[in-house]
C-alpha cells in the first residue's frame, strides 16, 4: 500500500497530462450514486465519531435514512464548509448535508429539500462580558464566522465587523482570546460545544432574534429530480417517525419541527481526554502523513521539477514565443497565491467540465507550483555552467539535448540543490492546504480532531511536530547529496 | 597533392566590426598550420569557423569529403544542420582553457564523445581511452577527475578527449596560453610528438619558437585579413613589416 500509492498517483498524474479520461461512470442498474458533502467537524451534526472514526452526527444519519428510503448510493466527501459549495457548483458532490440554513440569497443559486432542523441563533460572548445579550448590540462590535454560513450574514445585518474563520472552534479560542466579542451560531453546535470542552470561559448571552432558521439539503439547480426525491424521502421518514428518533438520539428533543430547537439537551459529542484524544489523534496524523503528505510532496516535486527544467529552457531559448511562455508561466505562478490556484484547478476547471480527482487536481496545482519557482531557480544554475562547457560538448558532437542531459545538467543540478532543498522544505508544508480541495493528509486529521475535542493548542503542535520531523529528516539528506554532486570539485 | 583543408573567401563580422575578410587556404593532410597575429586579428575566428563554433557569413569551409558553403543560404534548416555536424565530426578540438567536464573522471572524458555519440563500444572505447592516455603521458591517472590534475596534464587530457574521436583534423586554440610557463613544456611536447606522428594540426599559439620547429605552413593575420603566409621561413625571415614588428614584441616578452 505504501508504495503502490506514490506510483498510482504518479499513474494518475500522467493520465491526466496525457488526456486520458476517467473511467466513465457506469449506471446500469446499479442504485443511483449521490455523493453528500459534509463538514465532519461540526459536532454533534456532523463528526467522527471519537471512538470508531466513523463519520456520524445528526445530518449524516438524516441523510443515510434519506438515501436509503429514496434507493440511492450514499457517498459522503470531507471538506470545510467554505468549499462545499464550490464542490456542489463544480459538480463534485450532488448535495450539502450540513446544517446548510435557508435565506434569499441560497434560494437564488440552489435548490432546498423541505427542512429537516429548525433552529435559531444564539450570541456567544466572553464570560465575563454582559455588554452583549441581543443583537442590536453587535452594532460595531467585531465577531468570528465562516464565511458562508448564514450566521455571518446574520452578524453582518446586525452591523458586527465579522472575522472570518474556518470552524466554529477557532472562533471560540479568538473569544476567549479577546480577540473578537462575539460569535453568533447556532444554538446546537453551541450547546454541544459547550458540553465537550467544558469550556466555562463563554458563555449564552442571549439569543440571536426570536427567528426560527430552517436547514434542509442544499442541491444544485439543474437537479429537481434529486431534490424532489429527497424531499419524497423526507416527508415519509417524518410520518413514520425516524426523523424524530434520529433527532432525540442526539439533542433529546425534535428539532425537525418547528420549535423543538428551544429545548434540546446535548450531552456532548466527545468525552475524551486531552491524552486520549492524542493518542487517538496521532496514528491518524502519521497515516495521513504517510498516505496523504508524502506521496503528494513526492509526486509533485518530481512532476515539478520537470517542468522547472522545461520552462527553463524555454526561457533560455532562442525561440521568442517559447521564451514568453515561460515567462507568462512563471510570473502568473509567482504572483498568486497557491491556495487560489488550488481552487482554481480543482474548483475553478471543475466548473467549465474538467473534473479531476482531488489527488490529480492537488498533485497538478502543487507541481505547476513547483515548477514556476523552481524554474529560475534552475535557470541560474543553467546559466552558471560555463560557456566553454557547450562548445566541448558541441565539438564532440552532441546534440543539444545530449549535451543538455550528459554535460550541462549534472552539473547545473550540484548548483541547484542548497535552492531546491528550500522550494522542497516549503513544498512539504504547503500539502497543509490541499485538504480544502477534499484530499485528507495529515493537517486535515489535525483539524478533523481538532473540532471534535477542542484541543487546539495539543493537536496543532502534533502536527507541526510531524512537519519538523519530516523537514529535518530532508535537511539531514541535503548534505550527503551534496557531497555526492561535488565530488568532482576539487 | 589534394589538400585535406580547404578555406575559401571566409567573411565574418559582429555587429559591424568587420572581423574576417577573404580568408583563404589549404592544408595538406599531415602538416602543421600555425596561424598567428595580434588580439584581434581574427585567428581564434578561422579555426572556430574550421568546426562552425563561429558560422562565417560567406565563405567556404571544406575538411576532407565534407564541406559548406556558407554564401549560399541553407534552403533546409535540417540539411544545413547534418552538413554542420558531418563537418565537425572530421576535426576534433583542444581549448585554450581546456573545458574538460568537471563531473566526470579523465576516462570518463575521453570515451564521452566516442561512446555517447559515436555509439562505439564501452570496452573498446575504454581500451582507446588508456592508449591515449599513455600518449600523452598520463596513464594510470584514469580515475581522477578534472580537478584533481595541473594545468598542463588538463591539458593533456584535452589533447588525448580530441584525439578520441579519431578526428582526421586536431584543431588547437591557443593550448598553452592559460598554462603557467613552467607546464607550457609538457604540453608543447606533446603536441611535438602528434606533428612527428604526421596528425594534421592546425594550431592557434604565440608560441613562436615552439612553431618554428614544427610549422609546415605559416598564416600571419592582422586586422582580420591574412597579411603574410609561408612556410617557417615567415616566422624567421618575415618579409611583410607588420610580421617583423608582431615577432619582435612577442619574441622580446618570451
Amino acid at each position: 500500500m505504501r508504495l503502490t500509492r506514490p506510483l498510482l498517483l504518479l499513474v494518475l498524474v500522467w493520465g491526466a497530462l496525457l488526456g486520458i479520461a476517467g473511467p466513465a461512470s457506469a449506471h446500469v442498474d446499479a442504485p443511483r450514486v449521490v455523493r453528500v458533502g459534509t463538514e465532519g467537524t461540526y459536532p454533534p451534526f456532523t463528526y467522527r465519531d471519537p471512538d470508531t472514526n466513523e463519520l456520524t452526527g445528526f445530518d449524516i444519519e438524516v441523510m443515510r435514512a434519506v438515501g436509503e428510503e429514496a434507493g440511492w448510493d450514499v457517498q459522503f466527501v470531507e471538506a470545510p464548509f467554505d468549499s462545499l459549495f464550490p464542490a456542489l457548483d463544480s459538480g463534485r458532490i450532488d448535495v450539502i448535508a450540513n446544517q446548510v440554513t435557508i435565506n434569499a440569497e441560497r434560494e437564488a443559486r440552489y435548490l432546498f429539500s423541505t427542512p429537516y432542523t429548525y433552529s435559531h441563533g444564539v450570541i456567544v460572548t466572553a464570560k465575563d462580558n454582559d455588554d452583549i445579550t441581543t443583537l442590536a448590540d453587535l452594532e460595531g462590535r467585531t465577531t468570528a464566522q465562516t464565511a458562508s454560513s448564514n450566521w455571518a450574514q446574520v452578524a453582518r445585518d446586525a452591523g458586527a465587523d465579522v472575522k472570518y474563520v474556518q470552524d466554529f472552534g477557532p472562533g471560540v479560542e479568538l473569544l476567549v482570546q479577546g480577540r473578537v466579542d462575539a460569535i453568533v451560531n447556532d444554538n446546537i453546535a453551541v450547546l454541544d460545544y459547550l458540553a465537550t470542552s467544558g469550556n466555562d470561559q463563554v458563555k449564552i448571552a442571549g439569543d440571536a432574534g426570536d427567528e426560527t432558521l430552517e436547514q434542509a439539503l442544499t442541491f444544485r439547480k439543474t437537479d429537481p429530480d434529486l431534490r424532489d426525491e429527497a424531499d419524497e424521502a423526507l416527508a415519509a421518514l417524518t410520518k413514520d417517525g425516524t426523523l424524530a428518533k434520529i433527532s432525540e438520539k442526539y439533542f433529546g428533543a425534535d428539532v425537525t419541527v418547528k420549535g423543538g430547537s428551544q429545548d434540546v439537551d446535548v450531552k456532548g459529542s466527545d468525552s475524551r481526554t486531552r491524552w486520549e484524544v492524542l493518542a487517538d489523534t496521532a496514528p491518524k496524523m502519521l497515516r495521513g502523513l504517510v498516505q496523504g503528505t508524502i506521496p503528494l510532496t513526492i509526486a509533485s516535486f518530481l512532476v515539478g521539477l520537470a517542468l522547472a527544467v522545461l520552462a527553463a529552457l524555454a526561457r533560455l531559448s532562442s525561440i521568442r514565443p517559447l521564451d514568453w511562455v515561460a515567462r507568462t508561466y512563471i510570473s502568473i505562478i509567482r504572483g498568486t497565491p497557491l491556495l487560489v490556484q488550488l481552487f482554481l484547478v480543482f474548483y475553478g476547471l471543475g466548473q467549465v467540465g474538467i473534473k479531476l480527482d482531488p489527488y490529480v487536481a492537488a498533485i497538478l496545482a502543487l507541481s505547476l507550483n513547483v515548477g514556476g519557482y523552481a524554474a529560475e531557480v534552475v535557470r541560474a544554475s543553467i546559466l552558471s555552467v560555463p560557456r566553454g562547457q557547450y562548445e566541448a560538448a558541441t565539438v564532440i558532437g552532441m546534440e543539444y539535448w545530449q549535451s543538455m542531459r550528459r554535460i550541462v545538467l549534472p552539473q547545473a543540478a550540484r548548483i541547484a540543490v542548497p535552492p531546491l532543498s528550500n522550494t522542497l522544505l516549503s513544498l512539504i508544508k504547503d500539502t497543509s492546504l490541499v485538504s480544502l480541495i477534499l484530499v485528507p493528509e495529515l493537517f486535515h486529521e489535525a483539524n478533523i480532531a481538532a473540532a471534535l475535542s477542542t484541543e487546539y493548542l495539543p493537536l496543532y503542535a502534533l502536527a507541526a511536530l510531524f512537519y519538523w520531523v519530516v523537514c529535518y529528516l530532508v535537511t539531514l539528506g541535503q548534505a550527503p547529496l551534496e557531497r555526492r554532486l561535488s565530488r568532482y570539485v576539487a | 597533392m589534394n589538400a585535406l583543408i580547404e578555406v575559401q573567401g571566409l567573411e565574418k563580422s559582429f555587429g559591424d566590426q568587420l572581423v574576417l575578410r577573404d580568408v583563404d587556404f589549404t592544408a595538406t593532410a599531415g602538416t602543421v598550420t600555425v596561424l598567428l597575429g595580434p588580439s584581434g586579428s581574427g585567428k581564434t575566428t578561422v579555426l572556430r569557423s574550421l568546426n562552425v563554433l563561429e558560422t562565417p557569413d560567406s565563405g567556404l569551409v571544406r575538411i576532407s569529403d565534407a564541406s559548406i558553403d556558407f554564401g549560399v543560404p541553407p534552403t533546409d534548416k535540417a540539411a544545413r544542420h547534418r552538413a554542420v555536424k558531418a563537418l565537425r565530426a572530421r576535426s576534433g578540438m583542444v581549448f585554450q582553457s581546456h573545458n574538460l567536464f568537471p563531473h566526470k573522471t579523465v576516462l570518463g572524458n575521453l570515451i564521452e564523445g566516442p561512446v555517447q555519440v559515436q555509439g562505439r563500444d564501452p570496452e573498446e572505447a575504454v581500451a582507446a581511452a588508456r592508449e591515449l592516455l599513455d600518449k600523452v603521458g598520463l596513464a594510470g591517472r584514469e580515475d581522477a577527475y578534472p580537478s584533481q590534475l595541473s594545468g598542463g596534464q588538463q591539458q593533456r587530457v584535452g589533447i588525448a578527449r580530441a584525439l578520441a574521436l579519431t578526428p582526421e583534423v586536431l584543431l588547437l586554440d591557443e593550448p598553452t596560453s592559460a598554462l603557467d610557463p613552467e607546464l607550457v613544456g609538457e604540453v608543447l611536447a606533446v603536441i611535438r610528438d602528434l606533428a612527428a606522428e604526421n596528425w594534421t594540426l592546425v594550431i592557434v599559439t604565440h608560441e613562436v619558437r615552439f612553431a618554428r620547429d614544427v610549422a609546415e605552413q605559416v598564416l600571419f593575420l592582422d586586422g582580420g585579413v591574412v597579411a603574410e603566409r609561408g612556410g617557417a621561413e615567415v616566422l624567421t625571415d618575415p618579409r611583410e613589416e607588420r610580421t617583423q614588428r608582431f615577432l619582435k614584441r612577442v619574441l622580446d616578452a618570451g
